[in-house]
């Protein structure tokens, strides 16, 4: 009796789960930083995979797009382009993944990064509309393009009004700095005399914090100075001593006078962010998407989260010009979304990345994580209308530029950190720090790199 | 006429059951040498591909790395310092110390300075961080801020120093754990006798205890030098090896070529110049310290 009825359960048990038989699932991997005040860039694609699902689901095709996202803990985007890197040289590497757009060279060029033009020609509902510019950052020395803009953003000093009152600025001096930046009448030297009077009136603990980790923020600086990266007429790097020690002496003069602390570069993103909002520092250098943390009551004060409180506390400035009557500089860093051609779902993965452009998906990560528009259509969308950080920050764009897609422009600007690390903690002059910065550029890239002494010759 | 025939003798197979110790070596030592000595010859770069087998790695240690003499300069301060005022001295005076006292505090402090060993590296390399901050959080600066001194910044202006103290006072548990093993060993009724021979406790120290210590003492120094040598984990999680090298020895410097800036060959050759290295510090020592003896039988017997 007990027997049968085992039987009979087990027969019964057998029917149900092959009635249930699992659909196959496309499993796709994605690579990301961890990044918390920008969860989109993973749930937009996980949307485009629920809205491919549900196709699939009413046409009967009976399979299932799983995603499974990595948000590496590396220390920036360049040490995940390098773990990328690593996992695509064992064939372990993810089916789509997002870039930083200057190594979008290198993975074109190791094919690992899958050719997009015919896509975008294809597909002109999701690509239509791309900021002409933001199609230059994405391509490769061969001209075409290898990556879908995720994002774009435009970087600033951000620097504390509340100090400039505290130390008897007037209304007037404060509001107008903006301006006087634009017209190249305030410069980077001026920048350093006003932090310094504001440390010196005890105003603040430190007059200026910047990232403590290789990234491009700092390139700005070097850009006012008329420092070059590549020769626009052969497209190999290059390293103009005079402009660049020019550049590192005012990191060094900085460091000298107390206006940036000798271990900025040794510090934590944390001790960094924290300190900016918790009216500790006076300049913070980095993105508009910083403005993330500073609303409200993240990093352990509160600041206000509409634009008058903000911006009666907080104001944006490009880096200032070297000197008097000079351009100031402004550098955006576009993301990029990518697809590994060898994945054996590299289309679908691409059809994900189309619907996760779209402008409804593209606004709610840009509104959320204060990252500026990536289409012309998605600014009169009333969502980014309404985001007052995204429509102050849009007139900033009109000085951005990019970083170079050269190959090697990743490994060249760790250079260029270290040298900026050298004389900030007092470890070189700048002359000096040039010195080894044009060694190390020997030693590593050889005759990639051309040496000289200025950038003009 | 049955007759029990003795068993053939059956030749022994060392080989057999040394096989599972054989292949640990060859998959965990042997070859990692000889895939390291195949790249090494490589231009495998940040992609990992290999385009063709060159010297120029090589080329770039001896003639073009102007990076290396310093960071030898600073294997040398590092490992010397680490090794003989800590991983030697510290942890020989600890030993010494804490079987002079009560047996019971005795092993109450040895406990104590084998705490920093049992902890995870990053939670020590995290409390480094945290002593050497020079914001008013940090311990030191809320030491030298109570005394009125002005404030150092460790980690950017005696790097080395830092790392020294971080992996010594890490390190001098060792010796301390072996050299209080052999000061146990030594045959009470030699000091007595020495004692009533009108020897001064001094006495005892110099001619009982410290020749017993002497043939451990030079195990330890080659041992403990060859592991600073190689070992970087603590000084990667302090000081990142920085400001810019000032706190890179030559195994960190390895680290950081081949993980930091992708020159996986460049990182290859470097670590083979590490292993001579390695190897010729060795045969100096076993040869000046005369290791022969350290491995005779022992001259005090154990009761």
């Amino acid at each position: 009796m007990t027997k049968s009825l085992a039987l009979l359960a087990t027969v019964a048990l057998a029917a149900l789960t092959g009635g249930m038989a699992h659909a196959e699932d496309i499993r796709i991997k994605l690579s990301t930083l961890v990044d918390k005040s920008a969860p989109a860039r993973i749930t937009n694609i996980e949307a485009a995979a629920e809205i491919m699902n549900h196709q699939f689901k009413a046409a009967g095709v009976d399979k299932h797009i799983v995603i499974e996202s990595n948000a590496s803990a590396a220390k920036g985007w360049d040490d995940l382009a390098l773990e990328n890197m690593k996992a695509f040289s064992v064939g372990q590497g993810p089916d789509l993944y997002i870039l930083p757009h200057e190594w979008i060279g290198k993975f074109a060029e190791d094919g690992n990064a899958m050719a997009m033009d015919a896509k975008i020609a294809s597909t002109p509902w999701a690509y239509g509309d791309i900021l002409p510019v933001l199609w230059t950052a994405a391509k490769a020395t061969d001209g075409k393009i290898y990556g879908i803009p995720q994002d774009a953003e435009i970087r600033m000093f951000f620097y504390n009004k509340d100090m400039l009152r505290k130390i008897g600025k007037d209304e007037a001096f404060i509001e107008s700095l903006p301006a006087k930046v634009e017209s190249g009448e305030f410069t980077l030297d001026d920048l350093t005399a006003l932090a310094k009077q504001v440390v010196d009136g005890k105003a603040a603990q430190y007059g200026m914090l910047h990232r403590p980790n290789v990234g491009i923020d700092y390139l700005m600086v070097f850009q006012s100075y008329g420092v070059k990266f590549i020769d626009e007429k052969t497209g190999k790097l290059i390293f103009p001593k005079a402009e660049m020690t020019k550049a590192l002496a005012w990191y060094e003069r900085n460091a000298r006078q107390g206006v940036t602390p000798v271990d900025n570069t040794a510090m934590s993103w944390d001790t960094i962010q924290n300190a900016f909002k918790q009216d500790k520092a006076f300049l913070f250098h980095q993105g508009v998407w910083a403005v993330a943390w500073q609303l409200g009551d993240k990093n352990g004060a509160t600041w206000p989260t509409d634009k008058d409180g903000y911006f009666h506390k907080i104001g944006w400035i490009p880096a200032p010009a070297a000197e008097k009557g000079g351009k100031p500089a402004n550098l955006s860093h576009p993301l990029l979304y990518t697809v590994n051609p060898k994945s054996k779902y590299a289309d679908i993965a691409a059809d994900l990345i189309a619907l996760a452009t779209l402008p409804y998906f593209n606004t709610e990560h840009a509104v959320s994580s204060y990252h500026t528009a990536i289409t012309n259509g998605q600014t009169a969308m009333p969502k980014y209308k309404e985001n007052w950080v995204l429509s102050a920050a849009s007139p900033m764009m009109v000085h951005a530029q990019f970083v170079p897609n050269q190959t090697q422009f990743g490994s060249y600007n760790k250079v260029l950190f270290n040298g900026l690390q050298a004389v900030e903690t007092g470890k070189m002059t700048a002359k000096q720090a040039v010195e080894f910065i044009a060694d190390e550029l020997g030693l590593q890239f050889g005759k990639d790199v051309d040496i000289r002494e200025t950038a003009s010759n | 006429m049955s007759q029990t025939r003795l068993r053939a003798h059956r030749p022994a197979r060392p080989l057999l059951y040394l096989m599972p110790a054989i292949a640990l070596l060859a998959i965990f030592f042997l070859g990692p040498i000889l895939v390291n000595s195949v790249i090494a010859f490589t231009d495998m770069g940040v992609n990992l591909r290999v385009g063709q087998f060159t010297l120029l790695n090589f080329e770039r240690i001896v003639q073009r790395d102007g990076r290396i003499p310093m960071v030898l300069m600073t294997t040398l301060i590092y490992v010397g310092s680490t090794l003989f005022l800590f991983n030697v001295g510290l942890g020989a005076l600890l030993a010494m110390t804490t079987t002079a006292i009560p047996e019971k505090l005795g092993n109450f402090f040895r406990g104590l300075w084998l705490l920093p060993r049992m902890s995870p590296a990053v939670l020590y390399g995290m409390l480094w961080i945290w002593i050497a901050d020079p914001t008013p959080s940090g311990l030191l600066a809320q030491v030298t801020i109570a005394l009125g001194l002005p404030t150092v910044n460790l980690r950017n202006d005696y790097p080395l120093m830092l790392v020294v103290l971080a992996n010594g006072l890490v390190g001098a548990s060792f010796a301390m754990v072996i050299l209080t093993s052999s000061i146990r060993s030594i045959p009470a009724h030699l000091a007595n006798a020495a004692r009533v021979d009108g020897a001064s406790e001094w006495g005892v120290l110099r001619h009982v205890v410290a020749p017993a210590l002497s043939q451990p003492i030079r195990f330890i120094t080659i041992y403990q030098a060859l592991s600073l040598m190689t070992t970087y984990e603590y000084i990667l999680l302090i000081t990142g090896g920085g400001p810019v090298y000032d706190s890179t020895p030559y195994a960190l410097y390895i680290y950081r070529r081949a993980f930091e800036n992708g020159a996986y060959a460049y990182g290859a050759a470097l670590a083979l110049g590490l292993m001579v290295i390695g190897v010729v510090i060795t045969l100096l020592q076993w040869r000046l310290t005369d290791m022969r003896s350290t491995f005779a039988a022992p001259k005090i017997e154990v009761l």
